[in-house]
This record gives C-alpha cells, structure tokens and sequence, in this order.
C-alpha cells in the first residue's frame, strides 16, 4: 500500500484475503446481502460457483456448486430484489439462469452463442431502472445478444456480423441509457478496438469508433439514467472516458484518455454511490481509483453550430498493487459504500475497503 | 627572554610560524627568525603552551619530572646530540600530528554513526506510527464492516418474519372461504384451488403475489430483430495492440510486395502453361508431391516456383524439408536460412513458419553431427514455441549427445 497518510487521500485496505482452488473469471456481491460470488473453472475442467459470507475478518463458504462447463461471467442485474437469480455465461456459450437456494436445474438456458460468453450484463432488475428486465450477451463468435428472461429460446435483439464479414471477438458488453421503458442501449467492445453502440429503441447502430486496442471492458457510469458517461478500457495500459451528453453528428462523443498502467486495464467499476468515481484494475494486479471532473462548460458549438461534447478532467485518488497475476474480475458492494471484492488469477479473492469517500 | 619579532607581523603571520615544545627542545621559527632552546630536562609538552603576542612570546612549561634544574637549558650541548635531539623533535612532532589526525577521524566516524543510527531510530518511529494508523483504519473499517453486517442480518430476518406473517394472514381466509365453498356446494377439488386463486387476486396487495403482478406491469418482451455490423477490417486474428501496429504494417507490406513480385526470365516460360506460372499453384503441386513421396518432383516444382517469384519464404521452407528427406543437408540449411531471413519481422502470425525453419535447420545441422549449432536452432525454435514437448524432447537429446562427445573427446 502507497500513499502519505495524513491527507485525506482514499485508502485501500485489505479486509480479508480467500485463497481458491479453482481459477476465478468473476466475483459478484449477492445485492442486499454481506454474501459474495464466486464463479470459475476448476482444474478438471468444470464450473464452480461459491458463495461466502463476510464473518469479521474472514469469508465463510456457504455453498459450493459444480457445473458441467466452466463459468466465465456473472450478473444479478436483471433479477427482482426478492429472487436474486444469478445469470451466468460459461465457456461453451450458454446462457443460464439460476436460482441459488435451488441450483440443480436452471430457472432459464439457453445455448445462446456458438463460443465462449465473454461478458453479461443485466438492466431493469434489482428495483433499479425501469423498462423489462434484460441481459445482453456478447461472445467470441463475434455476436452480441440481447435475452429476455420471459422469453425462451430466441434473443430478443442480434447485433451479428454481415453476411460473410470475417468476426472479431467481442470482449465487453453493458447496458446503458435506461431511464424510462422505452429506451435503452448497449454497448459493445471487440478486440480489434471496436466500439459499438447500439440503440435497442431504434434497433439501429447509434456510433462506434476505434480506440487502436483490444476493449477489455466498458461501463457506463449508471445505466439507469440518462448516458452519462462511458468508460472503455483497453490492452496496452490505456483507458477513455467518454461524455456521453452530447453526440456530434461525425466527432461523435468527445473523450479523454489516460495511459495508467503498462499492462492491460482489464476491467472497470463504477462506484455504485458516485458515478463520478471509479476504479480500473491492471494485468500487473494493481488496482487504480480515479476521479472525473467535469469541465466548466459540457458542449460548446463547433464552426458549424453543431453542439459538440467538452471532455473533462482525470485524478488519481490511489493505488495499490495487490498481487502479481492480473486482477481480472471487480465489484463494488450497491449496500455498503467502498466495499468491493476483487478476484484475480493467482486464484485469489480479496475483499477491500475503501476508505475516505465520503469526503470527495 | 624576550624575542625581537618583526614589527608588523599580522596573526597570519603567526599562525605561519610553528612552535615545537617537544620533549626537551622549545623552538620557535618565524622566519625569518628562529629561536631554539635545548631544555635541561624534557618537559610535559601536551600542557606546555607558547604564546605569542605585543613583541614577547610566553613559554608556559611543565616540567616532566619535578626537580630542581641546574639551568634552563643545556650548557654543554655537543652537535650531535643536538642534530640527534632536533631530528627526534621533528620525529615525535609529525607523529603526534599524525595521532591527532587519526583521533580526529575516529571521532568524526563514530559522530557519523551516531547521527546514523540516530536517523534510522528517527526513521522507523515514523514508519511505525504510520503503520499504527493504518492498522487503527482498518479495524474501524472493519467494526463498521461487521456493524453493517449485522443490520443486513436483522432486516433479513425482519422481512423473512413478516412475509411469513402475511402468508399465514393469507391462508387463513382463504382456508375458510374453502370451507365455505366446500360446504355450500359440490366442485371438484380443481375448482375449488381455481376460485382459491381468483379470489386471492381479487385481494391484490399481499407480498408474495404482488411480484405477478408487477410482472404484468412491465412491458411485453421485444420484438426481436437484428442489427448487422461491420467491423474494422483487421488482417491478423490476434487482438490489436497499438505497440505491435508497426510491425505487423512491415509484415503485411512485406507479404503484399511478394506477391507481386515475378521474375520475368522471358524465354523458358513461354512454354509453360498458364497455371505453371502461378508460384501458388506450383507450391501446391510441390506440398502433394511431397506428401505422396516424390521428392525430387517436389523440388522441381519449388525450383520454378522460386524463379518466378523469390519472396516467398514457404517456398524456401518447404524446399528444406524436401532436402532434408533427399539428405541434401546443406541445400536444407541454405534454405532454411533463406526463410527466416524472409519471414521478418517476427509477428505471431508467422510464429509457426518460423518454429519449422528452425527445426528443419536444426535437424541439418544435428545431421551434419554440427551439435551444437543445431542445438541453437532448437532451441530458438522453442524460444517462439515454448510449449512443445516433442521440441523439448529433441532438445534434450541434441544436449546428451552434445555431453557424450565431449565426455568421449
């Protein structure tokens, strides 16, 4: 741990540290609970999901549970506060949802991609949002799908490759924009530097643009209002954030960009709490918490009127270097301001508390 | 006595002047003066102290051994024993000088550790208050944690009792109304749950169905539909990273260049045929020739295939293998070569290419009983493709039989 103490910087402390025997791909906070997820692939080539529970200074496992294909991401974004179903993708391209107090047979499965789910996101559940809840998958066959729980079998939104186009690899999906029922977006990043964003409204593509390197993750600030904010981070140590706000007809979204760590910035969370605060986790196990400033005027009209979006300001508030291995997975805790869990490959759960947020 | 000195002498001049009390001679020199006094008997020359000063310098002398003097100083004193007497003067001077240095770097050292050790004691009183504080943070946070923790726990337990509560509220009307209707009529059991339910719907405000129906306040699914992309057309499979663009331009510009390239050697090809002049095609024929067995046809092939276009480096690399099976271990080589000089720069996407080059030239070479050589060519062969266990295995016995030799030789 880095950082004069004595200003009134964040600091990141280390609550409580589970050693696994499994490689964890995602770890997840059960909403409303001091319970957390654990999901990923053991050696012998199956899914494990565990559930702990925070006890003073240590995790207690509640429940272990095996599954035919390795796990690779998780989300409780799209289930009511009373259910809490866990929506996992695995390596084999299905989509399942699980009820967690009976986890033999799915609630919902779908063998929704032909490869590897790569990411899930969840929206209108967990009372936050409005509008049906969904999940949005994206994977490596290079498709994007968006899934309605009430609806089996077929997705409810394809965003595919055209016909004969060789596929990228799509890495990162979110949901965003859904502030009311009808409108909603979603956001996808591919490994050549792709960015797509997708209006589910419209059923159209509303922008994308190229960022030179592999999106590792992106995350809108809050999906539940109005896009705000978007955050892409990549390979190569650099992330954006782009203004949301104000989309030019060609610029498109204006953005600042930060080259932070010099191995991939594999993910990025938003403090649940303060959407102007987030933190980015690195291939060189480091964990970095950063602050945006907005600047004094978000637009301003270019040399043909058209509004153009004024990109703000990034501050380090801290970092840490937990581990040697790449952080791969991190969640913020919606009950509890600056508890978040962190899973890396040294097969290794942490759990952390930031400090100090309150006076930012 | 008193001694005349140069009127005017500043104290610089004085502090040039040097004052020697050693053991039995006092002498003072400023030039271009000097007095010298050859004492009775040695003096304690630690204490003893000169002054200088208004015109008169001021020995102030202690006696070595208290006794009575006969005279100041020595009467009869011989040349010799004063030569002998100046040179010890000089002698012990200088090497009380040198243990005064010596004394004075010794106490300069131990001042030095001291402010040392000093420093770090300073030094690790800070770092440990630090630590304090972090450790004083982190069981706060950690009380708070454990704090919040437990209110979760009550709340949950709270809801759990009062949806138990309301199900219990639930039943029981309902478990009268089945009494009723029991009673009053004769419905099948199937009715009977039918209208429990109905009836439960006409309530409407009970926990447990107020999900079903928020469930039909939320919108219909989608219809679905798709949305065709396009993507940033990339050549390689691999995922873009901004440090390997410049490379993989050179590659790819390196690719496009040979293929465009055909040595024109006019007369002998007008009478090929048209698919014979295509590199390509030629190289095709040479791999199902090679497969099938026919080496010397499949080097013929590669043979026309390079004079129509020698940027290729496949064509180098396959020409190797067909040397090799035709034992022609030094065309293999050559060839080998000639294919990783073309297959530059080094990106992923011609990883395997280069992984064989090395092995066909390092068989040439173990061949040619060139051990160690070929042992280099393994060895970067595994330094691309680590994870090869047949690699490893031939690198392995190549070091054997490297060890045999030498051990033989």
């Amino acid at each position: 741990m880095s950082a004069v103490l004595g200003a009134e910087r964040p600091q990141v402390v280390s609550h409580v540290q589970q050693a696994l025997s499994y490689t964890v791909f995602d770890c997840k906070w059960v909403p409303r609970s001091a319970r957390l997820l654990c999901l990923g692939s053991a050696a012998r080539g199956t899914g494990v999901l565990q559930l702990y529970e925070l006890h003073g200074a240590r995790l207690e496992l509640l429940r272990e549970i095996e599954k035919p294909k390795p796990i690779k991401c998780g989300t409780f974004g799209a289930t009511s506060l009373q259910q809490r179903y866990l929506a996992t993708g695995d390596f084999d391209g299905n989509l399942n949802i699980w009820n967690l107090e009976a986890p033999e047979i799915p609630v919902y499965s779908v063998k929704g991609h032909k490869e590897i789910i790569n990411s899930i996101d969840g929206v209108g559940g967990l009372g936050i949002g409005e509008g049906a809840p969904e999940i949005v998958t994206g994977s490596r066959d290079g498709t994007v799908k968006v899934w309605d729980p009430r609806q089996n079998d077929t997705p409810v939104a394809s965003m595919e490759p055209v016909q004969g186009e060789s596929k990228r690899d799509c890495w990162t999906v979110a949901f965003g924009n859904a502030y009311n029922q009808e409108e909603r977006v979603v956001c996808a990043g591919y490994d050549n530097g792709d960015i797509k964003l997708f209006d589910l409204k419209t059923m159209s593509l509303q922008w994308e643009t190229n960022i030179k390197n592999g999106v590792c993750s992106v995350e809108f600030d809050r999906k539940d209002i109005n896009m705000n904010k978007l955050v892409a981070t990549s390979l190569e140590g650099k992330f954006h954030v782009f203004d949301m706000r104000t989309q030019h007809p060609t610029k498109g979204f204006a953005s600042v960009s930060e080259k932070a760590q010099k191995s991939t910035i594999w993910q990025v969370r938003h403090l649940p709490q303060n959407r102007d605060i987030f933190m980015t986790s690195g291939g060189s196990g480091s964990l970095h918490l950063w602050k945006y400033e907005y600047p004094a005027q978000r637009s301003k009209k270019d040399s043909e009127g058209s509004e153009m979006g004024v990109a703000g300001s990034l501050s380090l508030l801290q970092n840490v270097t937990l581990s040697t291995q790449p952080i791969s997975s991190l969640d913020w805790s919606p009950d509890k301001k600056g508890l978040c869990v962190c899973g890396s490959f040294d097969q290794t759960v942490r759990v952390l508390i930031v400090t100090k947020l309150n006076k930012i | 006595m008193t001694h005349p000195y140069r009127e005017g002498s500043t104290f610089s001049g004085l502090l040039q002047s040097s004052t020697v009390d050693t053991k039995q001679i006092s002498s003072v020199s400023i030039p271009p003066f000097l007095f010298e006094a050859i004492l009775y008997a040695p003096i304690d020359d630690t204490n003893s102290t000169a002054k200088i000063g208004n015109g008169n310098i001021f020995f102030t002398l202690y006696k070595k051994e208290p006794a009575l003097w006969d005279s100041l100083t020595l009467a009869n004193a011989d040349k010799e024993k004063l030569q002998y007497l100046r040179e010890n003067a000089v002698l012990k001077a200088q090497e009380k000088a040198k243990e005064e240095t010596e004394a004075k770097k010794i106490t300069k050292q131990e001042h030095k550790k001291y402010a040392l050790e000093a420093t770090m004691k300073l030094e690790e009183a800070e770092r440990k208050r630090i630590e304090a504080l972090k450790e004083k943070e982190r069981q706060k946070v950690a009380k708070e944690l454990e704090l919040w923790k437990n209110q979760q726990k009550d709340s949950d337990k709270y809801k759990s009792i009062q949806k138990k509560e309301e199900l219990h509220q639930e039943i029981e009307p309902l478990e009268e109304r089945k009494n009723e209707k029991m009673n009053k009529t004769r419905i099948p059991n199937e009715g009977s749950s039918k209208t429990r339910l109905k009836s439960t719907r006409g309530h409407g405000s009970c926990s447990i169905f107020s999900q079903n129906l928020k469930e039909e306040q939320l919108p219909a699914p989608r219809v679905a539909a798709t949305i065709k992309v396009n993507f940033t057309p990339r050549v390689f499979p691999t995922a873009l990273r901004e440090s390997r663009v410049a490379e993989e331009e050179e590659w790819l510009h390196k690719q496009a260049e040979a293929r465009r390239i055909i040595n024109s050697d006019l007369s002998e090809l007008e009478d090929l045929k048209e698919e014979e002049k295509n590199p390509d095609w030629l190289k095709d024929k040479g791999n199902k020739m090679f497969a099938m067995g026919d080496y010397l046809g499949a080097v013929n092939a590669y043979n026309l295939a390079v004079r129509l276009n020698n940027k290729l480096p496949l064509l180098y690399l396959n020409r190797a293998a067909c040397h090799l099976k035709l034992r022609n271990l030094h065309k293999a080589i050559e060839d080998s070569s000639k294919a990783l000089e073309l297959l530059t720069p080094p990106v992923p996407d011609n990883e395997n290419a280069r992984v064989k080059a090395h092995v066909r030239r390092g068989t040439a070479f173990c061949q040619l009983e060139l051990y160690t050589e070929g042992l280099q060519d393994y060895e970067a062969a595994l330094k691309i493709d680590p994870r090869n266990k047949i690699l490893e295995k031939d690198a392995e016995k190549i070091r054997h039989l490297i060890q045999g030799t030498m051990q033989s030789s």
